[in-house]
């Protein structure tokens, strides 16, 4: 009778005539299985599902009856509405995939648990690591837990437990034991004797020792079931880890109870179909570790072979001869013997990602190492060495001359005479003078030690090279490939300081456009400071308006009381009484127009170049916390007739990428003459409605052209331009960077303001600074 | 109206004078340096980041010397009259009152300007005829000269790790002085300081150092200074009292540290993974 009604009800849905036979004795026994409460809940999705697919209507109702065992018929309606969404996206297999897999993140919130994304933890998990290691480790999602010994890959979902918590807890002990792991040197990347243990077991085992390049692989490969060694060799390290953060970071293990276990319980379940072998026994002790309960039973030499490798003295190298004495001790496993899997926190062992890594790793510790080197063997530009060279023309590069630097040396800290030499090294030896190594380079080294064992000499020469050659080529040829793009041009005059007059319509300006390019040196700059620009951010932004009291005033809005007090004891005690005793608020309105004018001439080429790009960086960064209008200019010049000034930034354009991009591309190219190009400034600057108008100079100093603009000519009229520009009403100001104060200096720039800056690593942050105390 | 000033005066040294033995484990030669330098009237200038013990070596030098100290904290509104003194009025009457660099150079003691360069530039001038070898003190209003007896002594601090111009000190007035740098000591004396002031047990310290260690190199991602020995001692005390370790790093460490919640948090990981 039920089944009749039910019947009539569902070929009320579906006419009967538009299936065929099979089709509709298949439905009819597919739900005739199913409790007769939930006719009318299946009857609803037949409804909603067959219109869509015969083929998938199926495959529901085949699932539905497993589905049930999971989620509760209310939750039915939702699960065919996603089912029907993944089919309708990604066809019939991929939603008779999401079916099957019971496990998958969508049972799991449909009962009630809350599993957590690597996005969520990671803000909160980066530094906890980077703390944890002194060192700038990356946080990354990866299919599971593992390292390459610069990045620790966690991964990109957990939803083990219940609980959110307990499974940002397990994130945190991941991340962790990652973080063990590597410095616990799991990749055996320490020198140590690893050919001569490798070699032992081949000859134990009698197999040809494979010829890699990583000991780890090698050692593996030694072993008659390679896979059965690595499983070892894991198991051991992961036991000397947690041993390790058993007595380093207790308050994590303890909070970690819950999770260890919940993994000890899995592992009884596991265990209970399977034999007992090393290997489990190893898995046992492992959790053992980690909860601090009873050891599990092994034999006697194995127990001690487990229990030496939980000493803290213990390096890789004893872990890998553990791992040969356990193979040994146990005769190893069979070839078929299949392993479990490792624990979701050990993490995956992946030598070649790491050996990639460090090799990587090692490449950039050259390239820092050299170039920190090369910057300290040359504090100024080169160009300052020498006078400068009177009626000649190829003034444009000196080489480094000889003599400064012959060869330098490592020496270990001399009153310290250790063995720890190598991890010494603290001095450079330049000649006969002990230079003291920055911290920056003291760690470079030390991490290259420990890498290669010792610095090579080839670093120290491509350093010595670096110096001597300044930076060129690095975006030396960017110039060239960067359209120029003209974009007016204008005649300015030049002063003569022979004839105490101008020349009239002297030189030919052009602006031309910087075409942005795209590198590394942004990035590169960003990670290089990105502490101080976040504290010059800060800085600028308390700049922005002042409002502050400014006591002693000799007028104002409140009595100051302490001026007061003082001039009344002064007039009693016979001194003349100060007439300040007024406080006042002070409301300052930041209304400042800046200029960059950047000098690109060949001089700039190699160091000076790239500290003037930084300095723009930083300082761009930080400017718009301050809100003040800037814009940026190159200039350069060739003869009266080619003055080029470059286009980086107007006032109108906003700091995006592409001015980034224009920045990285400012390259040397000609000479040095500045009066046009200042004129011209001056000129613009003057029509920009601004409280203060500041035209803020970038130069590596000396005014030097191809044709007669040339010392005294080119200094005075330089210095005219100058003097042009504040009689205008805008401050000018010059940052000069040079190895010493020339004489001219004071001359050319004595009638307006400049800083001046001898050494040439120091401009990307003075700059800025500059730029602070003169708008504050 | 000179007896006032006098009975005021001789009040005050007095109190300056420490009688106890601060405690101080010496960290590298600084003893041997601050010594010297007093012996040859030349000043100190102590350098660290704040919290690594800067004060306190102070006290135990004067308290080794045997001589007072007195501290000034510099602030920006310090004037010249706050450091040498001033007028004041009492009952109709004006009395010159002593400020504490005088009190020190007329009593041969230790005068300290803690933080030197909170204060403003022209205060610190008057600093410099002292700094050098006249070792004078002029005080203007008076018309005085004061000439600094040879137990006199000068000393600054100052945190280099603000790094900014407006506080950073000339180079007229550092080139006066002896630099002393205290950084954080060592773990192991940093175990044994925390634990001898806070009164805690040596394992508890050495967690408190280890977590101290853990923030002290995030400059990278944002904490321009990490958790100072002075911080740690904090920590220890709340712990004493029998708040929970947890509770009380929060407290003192995560969120004495840094606003940013981010940050925080993980801090607040660093502190759950050692306590």
């Amino acid at each position: 009778m039920a089944k009749h009604h039910f019947e009539d009800r569902l070929w009320h849905i579906m006419p009967p005539e538009h299936l065929n036979e099979w089709e509709r004795e298949e439905l009819i026994a597919l739900i005739a299985c199913f409790d007769r409460s939930l006719d009318d809940l299946i009857l609803q999705q037949i409804a909603a599902i067959w219109p869509i697919s015969t083929a998938l209507c199926f495959s529901i109702l085949e699932e539905l009856e497993k589905t049930l065992q999971r989620i509760a018929p209310a939750d039915v309606p939702e699960w065919v509405r996603r089912i029907l969404q993944i089919f309708e996206a990604e066809g019939l297999r991929a939603a008779r995939a999401f079916m099957e897999d019971a496990d998958n993140i969508y049972f799991q919130r449909m009962r009630g648990q809350e599993s957590l994304v690597f996005e969520e933890v990671a803000g909160r998990l980066l530094p906890y690591v980077r703390g944890l290691s002194s060192r700038n480790l990356q946080l990354e999602a990866g299919s599971s837990a593992a390292t390459d010994t610069t990045t620790v890959f966690l991964p990109g979902e957990i939803s083990v437990f219940a609980d959110a918590k307990q499974n940002f807890l397990l994130y945190k002990l991941i991340a962790t034991f990652q973080w063990v792991l590597i410095d616990k040197d799991l990749y055996c990347h320490k020198k140590a004797d690893y050919p001569a243990l490798c070699a032992d077991v081949a000859r134990h085992y009698s197999t040809t020792p494979a010829s890699e390049e990583i000991y780890l692989t090698c050692f593996f490969n030694s072993f008659p079931h390679p896979e059965y060694a690595r499983e070892v060799y894991c198991l051991l390290q992961a036991v000397r880890s947690a041993s390790f953060l058993k007595e380093h970071l207790p308050g994590l293990m303890a909070d970690l109870q819950g999770v260890f276990d919940y993994f000890a319980s899995m592992e009884c379940e596991r265990q209970s179909s399977q034999p007992y072998d090393v290997v489990s026994g190893l898995r046992f002790w492992l959790l053992a570790v980690c909860l601090g309960s009873g050891k599990p039973e092994v034999s006697r030499e194995t127990a001690e072979v487990i229990k030496a490798v939980e000493s803290p003295q213990v390096t890789s190298l004893d872990v890998m001869k553990a791992t040969f004495r356990l193979c040994t001790l146990h005769g190893g496993a069979t070839p078929d013997s299949e392993f479990p899997a490792p624990f979701v926190f050990q993490g995956i062992l992946q030598p070649a990602a790491a050996h990639r890594a460090r090799l990587a790793r090692r490449e950039e510790n050259r390239t820092q190492f050299v170039e920190a080197l090369a910057s300290l063997l040359l504090p100024a530009p080169e160009k300052s060495q020498g006078p400068p060279s009177e009626g000649e023309e190829g003034l444009s590069q000196q080489p480094l001359p000889d003599s400064g630097i012959t060869l330098m040396q490592f020496e270990p800290d001399r009153e310290e005479q250790s063995k720890e030499s190598a991890d010494e090294i603290r001095y450079i030896r330049l000649d006969d003078q002990d230079l003291d190594m920055p911290e920056d380079i003291q760690q470079l080294s030390r991490d290259i030690t420990e890498d290669l064992g010792g610095i090579p000499s080839t670093y120290i020469d491509s350093a010595r090279k670096m110096a001597g050659g300044g930076m060129a080529g690095r975006n030396g040829e960017a110039m060239e490939q960067s359209e120029e793009v003209s974009v007016g041009e204008k005649m300015y005059d030049e002063w003569d300081f022979r004839r105490q007059g101008f020349r009239k319509n002297w030189c030919y300006l052009i602006e031309k456009k910087i075409t942005a390019t795209k590198g590394s040196f942004v990035a590169a700059t960003l990670e290089k400071y990105r502490g101080q620009i976040v504290q010059l951010k800060r800085q600028f932004e308390m700049m922005r308006t002042q409002h502050r009291f400014i006591k002693r005033q000799r007028d104002g809005d409140d009595v100051d009381i302490e001026a007061l007090i003082e001039a009344l004891g002064d007039a009693r005690a016979g001194q003349a009484p100060s007439d300040r005793l007024f406080i006042r608020l002070l409301r300052d309105e930041r209304d400042i127009a800046t200029l960059f004018l950047v000098d690109m001439s060949s001089s700039t080429e190699g160091w000076v170049g790239n500290a003037l790009k930084e300095s723009l960086i930083i300082l761009c960064e930080a400017m718009d916390s301050l809100g003040d209008r800037y814009a940026i200019y190159g200039f350069s010049g060739m003869r009266r007739t080619r003055n080029i000034i470059f286009h980086v930034k107007d006032f109108e354009e906003t700091y995006t990428d592409e001015i980034r991009g224009r920045i990285a591309a400012i390259a040397p190219v000609d000479y040095t003459r500045m009066g046009a190009p200042i004129r011209h400034f001056t000129k613009i600057l003057g029509q920009i409605d601004a409280k203060v108008r500041l035209l803020l100079i970038l130069t590596d100093g000396k005014p030097e052209d191809y044709d007669d603009y040339k010392g005294e000519y080119a200094i005075e009229d330089t210095r005219h331009a100058l003097i042009e520009a504040k009689s205008a009403g805008i401050h000018p100001f010059c940052i000069t960077i040079d190895r010493q104060a020339q004489d001219y200096m004071a001359h050319m720039f004595g009638e307006i303001n400049y800083a001046f800056i001898n050494d040439v690593r120091k401009l990307p942050l003075r700059v800025p600074e500059i730029y602070r105390t003169l708008t504050s | 109206m000179a007896t006032t000033a006098m009975e005021s005066k001789s009040q005050k040294i007095e109190e300056h004078l420490i009688v106890e033995k601060p405690f101080y484990l010496v960290q590298k030669n600084e003893l041997t340096i601050g010594l010297a330098a007093y012996k040859h009237g030349i000043p100190l200038l102590l350098k660290g980041p704040t919290g690594s013990g800067k004060t306190r070596f102070m006290q135990f030098l004067a308290w080794k010397l045997g001589r007072p100290l007195i501290t000034v904290s510099c602030h920006d509104d310090l004037s010249t009259s706050d450091l040498v003194g001033r007028y004041l009025i009492r009952g109709g009457d004006t009395f010159w009152m002593d400020g504490p660099m005088t009190l020190a150079v007329r009593h041969g003691a230790i005068c300290y300007l803690d933080e030197v360069v909170e204060a403003r530039k022209d205060t610190t001038v008057v600093i410099h005829p002292l700094a050098d070898d006249r070792r004078e003190l002029a005080i203007e209003k008076r018309g005085e000269l004061l000439t600094a007896s040879p137990e006199f002594m000068l000393a600054v601090s100052y945190n280099p790790g603000y790094q900014s111009v407006l506080k950073d000190l000339k180079q007229s007035t550092r080139q006066r002085f002896i630099a002393l740098e205290l950084n954080y000591p060592e773990a192991s004396l940093e175990v044994e300081i925390v634990s001898h002031e806070a009164g805690v047990d040596e394992n508890i310290a050495r967690s408190l150092v280890r977590i101290a260690g853990m923030t002290r190199g995030l400059k990278d991602s944002g904490l321009p200074e990490g958790a100072s020995t002075r911080l740690l001692i904090h920590s220890g005390l709340l712990i004493k009292e029998g708040i929970p370790p947890r509770e009380a790093c929060r407290a003192t460490i995560t969120e004495a540290l840094t606003d940013d919640s981010e940050l925080n948090a993980a801090i607040d990981e660093m502190v759950s993974a050692v306590f």
